[in-house]
């Protein structure tokens, strides 16, 4: 632990808010110049809306089998897992279902532009599944079956959080915490009295925001909520979080769910679960020790595994 | 003489008997180590079909739990 003073950098990355944190102030130059290089190989691995990435040559390969790079292997690796550990709730050929409910581009252009019912693609049912994307690490080839489509945005934030803050840590030798999106990793000796961290619906809310501040000393804490990438589909309100089942929004009984694990990709994995769980997501939380807090639309909070209590409003005098 | 006989082939009988069981038991036994020998295999290679290698394993939980902290935050998790 050290009681050094924290310097922070904040910077625009993956079309979100990046955020961070070193314990040791001269490090944090050296540190920004190692995410940028880290954060931008991962965009032009994954990104869903580049035509030069990775993850767009795949999905265009119609099946055909494609060599891939170590990162994008990793990335589609560290997806796959994720669907592996939530029996395929939480699965990365997404891609299609997102696009029919028209998140086909970057989230602030879909934000601005309702393309209205007859402007709506047409409407996918279940998710071809993540049992049609074929990998194989040691000779680096991939290939998707049954017409899937990778969206890796479940996990590869989370992931590249992950990356960031042991790469950084290790090279700098301080305490470093990596936010991508709300999606954060810590690394090397935290602060003395941990991270502080406001768990809230919307990551760009303020240090204030409502919420609970809890501290982490290291692994990852990530937060799935449905009330903040939405846009407008037609006549509906959708939001991100895909459940596969469906091919649709997934209908949560959940607002928020923010989970603290082993890592920030674990973490993350947790949480985007539980919204698709529902009530079912408790006693799956609580069973795997995950601590987590869930949050119902009506602001009413449950924890599981250990999670502190919210602290009591301030008494009004 | 003829209860010699029937002696001798009761005898024959009991043993013949016995190796009926004898092999009976064994080819009970040789179905059951096959069924083993079966299950492990495409036990094995279902497994390696559920989850691609290095890929199994359970969600990592933290060393400790969050701690209750006082204030703002210096960084906010939420949804991006």
């Amino acid at each position: 632990m050290t009681t050094a003073a924290i310097a922070r950098d904040t910077f625009e990355v993956f079309g979100t808010t990046a955020v961070l944190l070193v314990t040791a102030a001269q490090a944090l130059g050296p540190a920004r110049a190692l995410a940028d290089r880290e954060l931008a190989a991962v965009d032009l691995a994954c990104s869903r809306f580049r035509p030069d990435s990775e993850l767009t040559a795949l999905n265009e390969a119609a099946g055909d089998r494609r060599t891939v790079s170590p990162l994008f292997a990793d990335l589609i690796a560290a997806a796959l897992r994720a669907a592996a550990l939530t029996d395929g709730d939480v699965d990365p050929t997404c891609g299609q279902a997102l696009v029919g409910l028209g998140y086909d581009r970057d989230f602030a252009q879909v934000k601005a532009i309702n393309p209205g019912p007859a402007g709506l693609p047409a409407r996918f049912g279940p998710v071809p599944g993540w049992r049609s994307v074929e990998l194989d690490q040691a000779t680096l080839r991939a290939a998707l079956s049954n017409g899937a489509r990778l969206d890796l945005g479940a996990t590869a934030k989370a992931w590249a959080a992950d990356r960031c803050a042991a790469l950084l840590a290790d090279q700098l030798g301080c305490g470093v915490l990596v936010s991508l999106g709300g999606d954060i990793a810590v690394a090397g000796p935290p602060p003395a009295d941990g991270w502080r961290v406001r768990v809230t619906d919307d990551h760009a809310a303020g240090p204030d925001a409502p919420g609970q501040t809890v501290a982490i000393a290291g692994g990852g804490l990530a937060t799935s909520s449905t009330t903040v990438r939405t846009w407008a589909a037609g006549e509906h309100q959708v939001h991100h979080i895909i459940d596969p089942a469906t091919g649709q929004s997934a209908r949560s009984c959940w607002r928020t769910v923010s989970v603290a694990a082993g890592t920030c990709v674990d973490a993350n994995t947790a949480s985007t679960a539980a919204i698709i769980r529902g009530e079912a997501a408790l006693g799956w939380l609580a069973g795997s020790g995950l601590p987590a807090r869930l949050v119902r639309p009506d602001g009413t909070v449950e924890t599981t595994a250990g999670w502190p209590r919210d602290e009591p409003p301030a008494a009004v005098s | 003489m003829f209860s010699s006989d029937l002696r001798s082939a009761a005898a024959r009988r009991d043993a013949g008997i016995r190796k009926i069981s004898r092999l009976t038991w064994r080819a009970g036994m040789a179905g059951v180590i096959c069924s083993a020998v079966i299950a492990v295999a495409f036990g094995h290679h279902a497994q390696g079909q559920a989850a691609p290698p290095g890929q199994s394993g359970t969600i990592v939980v933290p060393h400790q739990p969050p701690a209750p902290a006082q204030g703002g935050g210096q960084v906010t998790s939420g949804a991006s």
